[in-house]
């Protein structure tokens, strides 16, 4: 088992957002979470990344056979987790270039591999970036300054690609996105897809999981997995909404 | 009219005429000692600036006037001693040591190329005749409180003229040095461009030791720099203010430009207890190029304070600034930027931003940005924001495996850096970077502390 999520609940400013959540993710998998807007699904995304605005209350998360968290965002991330960011932060005056090769390094370091210096590192990205089909000049800028929605997500997926992480969660990554930048998107994720990285698919829309085809969809509800299957749920929910998914939720619960 | 001026600052007064007296005891040059004599009568009249005056609500003199820095004779150094404080590309060297010119420390500036000449302000006084046109701008400086008291005890600097069309290979590299406790560097400095001249100058103010908390130990360093800028002249300037941390600073720089010149002036300022650069800026022409960047770097209970006062005259002109403050500790930034537009002055982009990053909760950041506009076929802005680190960009970096630490010096670097990309010179630049990151690793080796 790469993750194992056991009863976690989690509040952010004393409102609890998660309430029991249950999920088991296992290497190579990929597992789309869906549901309605205040559902808790960016919480999810949030606190798996250890960002230390949500409290968690209760509750397991194990990765990798490791206590998850216990450990600061910044390792969570060198032991192979990777957020992609619903909306990827502008950082003027740090270049993407120099931002990538301490990140890439600090993993590295990890892992016990050596530094790698600016030449290398260039050949490197220079392979992940034809590998995604982008633009060359994407490490000359930057982080994000003056990139459209698209790009950003793009950067993200970049990144991703560079850090080779072992499990990637993608929060949102669909939204705002153009269809051109969600197949370039989406073809990223699926050129990075293996029988060893496991993916966590956050969304609202069914739009990218057509494109990524899920092994296992949940249902997200009021901070709990009301509804688990294969990727038939997803059209599932195309037809009917979320409506009844949730009806017959509140019924079982009354 | 007769201000109300306290017994202490009574004392300072008194203190510096009697200076200013003995200078002209020892000097035969009639016009330099009416220039003294002038100073005296107003700082008699005048004092020292209080918190009362707005003008120094927030950088306060109380400790200045209660110094009294003397005009002594330079220290003898070595070129050894200089050694560590030349830049690492190269550079036509002039050295001063507390307010002196050095000729001997100096490259040789005879050789310097058709069309530029070099004096030190002392040799001018002492060869010349009639210097009262190298006062030509007195009444503006004599505005100033530390205008006054540079002229109050006037003494040296350079005087440099380049004639039409003269550049120099080389950037020129000033090198003023403090090295004793009590001293006043007292320094006027006049530049003078012809026709299509160009000039890079670097001007770097160290302490030769860096001293301990003793109050012995401090020095005052007053500059005033006049620069006059012929058609079609270019003037890049780099100002490193690195002085030990118990100095005192007073810059003031008066800058008058003429059709089409262009000007560019970056201030770094990081070290003294008190320090103030002032810019005066006067675009007396069409299509004048004037830009001004700062990046200031205050720890301790320093205070950093940088001003621009940009006078746009006439038609086509563009003024560009950026300011920028990283503050830490208990320590104070003041910024205060001023664009005039006259009522001739249309087609004027003037342009001016200030942004302070605050990486403690006790830093404090007083900031003004004024515009003044008579003219209505203008596009002028300006802005301020101050706020601590945005802990979403942390969380990015971190989520990337930068540790929170490293996020943060990350993402400081990058914010005071972004007004060195002014200069164009890249070894220059390079330069800059290297002693601004040095003095961000020092504070933030504190904040981890």
């Amino acid at each position: 088992m790469l993750l194992k999520v056991e009863n976690l609940q989690a509040e952010i400013d004393e409102k609890q957002i998660l309430k029991g959540l249950n999920i088991e993710v296992k290497p190579g998998e990929v597992h789309a979470i869906m549901g309605p807007n205040g559902a808790g699904k960016s919480t999810l995304a949030n606190v798996l990344s250890g960002r230390d605005d949500y409290e968690v209350t209760e509750g397991h998360v194990t990765f990798d056979g490791e206590d998850l968290l216990e450990l600061d965002a910044e390792d969570r991330a060198r032991k192979g987790l990777f957020l992609a960011f619903q909306y990827p932060v502008e950082i003027p005056g740090v270049s993407n270039k120099l931002f990538m090769q301490t990140a890439l390094n600090a993993v590295r370091e990890e892992r016990g591999l050596p530094a790698l210096d600016m030449f290398d590192f260039d050949e490197f990205a220079k392979a992940k970036i034809e590998l995604l089909d982008m633009r060359a000049d994407l490490l000359e800028r930057s982080v994000n300054v003056g990139f459209s929605g698209g790009e950003k997500k793009r950067n993200d997926i970049f990144q991703m690609a560079l850090l080779e992480p072992k499990l990637c969660i993608l929060d949102e990554t669909d939204s705002g996105l153009d269809i051109d930048a969600l197949r370039v998107v989406a073809n990223g994720v699926n050129a990075l897809r293996s029988a060893e990285r496991s993916f966590i698919v956050v969304t609202h829309y069914q739009r990218l999981l057509d494109y990524i085809k899920p092994d296992h969809v949940h249902v997200l509800y009021n901070g709990q997995i009301v509804k688990s299957g294969g990727f038939e749920l997803v059209h599932e929910l195309e037809e009917n909404g979320y409506d009844e998914i949730i009806q017959q939720f509140e019924n079982k619960n009354q | 009219m007769q201000r109300k001026i306290s017994p202490v600052a009574q004392k300072a007064v008194a203190h510096y005429i009697a200076e200013s007296e003995r200078l002209n005891q020892a000097c035969d040059n009639e016009s330099l000692k009416q220039i003294r004599e002038q100073a005296q009568a107003l700082l008699k009249q005048q004092g020292f600036p209080t918190q009362r005056d707005e003008n120094w609500q927030y950088t306060r003199l109380t400790n200045f006037v209660q110094k009294h820095f003397e005009v002594k004779p330079a220290s003898k150094i070595t070129s050894e001693q200089l050694h560590k404080f030349m830049p690492d590309f190269a550079v036509t060297k002039v050295v001063f040591v507390d307010g002196w010119f050095n000729e001997s420390l100096s490259d040789d500036l005879a050789a310097l190329p058709k069309g530029v000449s070099f004096e030190s302000l002392q040799d001018t006084f002492d060869i010349a005749g009639d210097t009262s046109a190298l006062f030509s701008s007195e009444s503006e400086i004599t505005k100033e409180p530390f205008g006054v008291l540079n002229s109050l005890l006037l003494a040296d600097g350079f005087y440099l003229q380049l004639s039409a069309n003269a550049h120099l290979e080389l950037p020129l590299f000033v090198l003023n040095i403090q090295t004793e406790g009590q001293h006043m560097s007292n320094l006027r400095n006049r530049i003078e461009l012809a026709d299509n001249a160009e000039l890079t100058l670097i001007e770097r103010y160290v302490t030769l030791e860096t001293s301990t908390q003793d109050n012995d130990s401090m020095a005052c360093t007053n500059v005033v720099t006049e620069v006059n800028l012929a058609k079609h002249t270019r003037f890049k300037q780099v100002v490193m203010q690195e002085q030990d941390d118990n100095a005192f600073y007073f810059n003031n720089q008066y800058i008058y430009q003429d059709d089409s010149s262009s000007c560019m002036s970056f201030y770094g300022s990081m070290g003294s207890q008190l320090s103030r650069h002032q810019n005066h800026i006067f675009m007396n022409g069409e299509h004048i190029e004037s830009q001004q960047n700062s990046a200031c770097l205050a720890k301790d209970k320093q205070t950093v304070d940088s001003r621009t006062d940009t006078q746009h005259n006439d038609v086509w002109g563009n003024s560009q600034q950026l300011h920028k403050y990283v503050l830490t500790d208990h320590a104070v930034g003041v910024f205060n930027g001023m664009i005039r537009v006259d009522q001739k002055a249309q087609k004027t982009d003037g342009q001016m931003d200030n942004k302070n990053l605050l990486l403690s909760d006790t830093a404090k950041m007083d900031t003004k940005p004024q515009l003044e506009i008579y003219a209505d076929d203008v596009k002028c802005s300006h802005g301020s924001a101050s706020g601590q680190i945005d802990k979403n960009q942390i969380f990015y970096l971190q989520a990337r495996g930068i540790r929170r630490a490293d996020a943060i010096k990350m993402i400081t670097h990058a914010f005071l850096l972004e007004p060195v990309e002014v200069i164009n010179n890249a070894a220059i630049r390079q330069w800059v970077t290297a002693r601004l990151s040095a003095g961000l690793a020092s504070v933030q080796k504190k904040v981890r502390e």
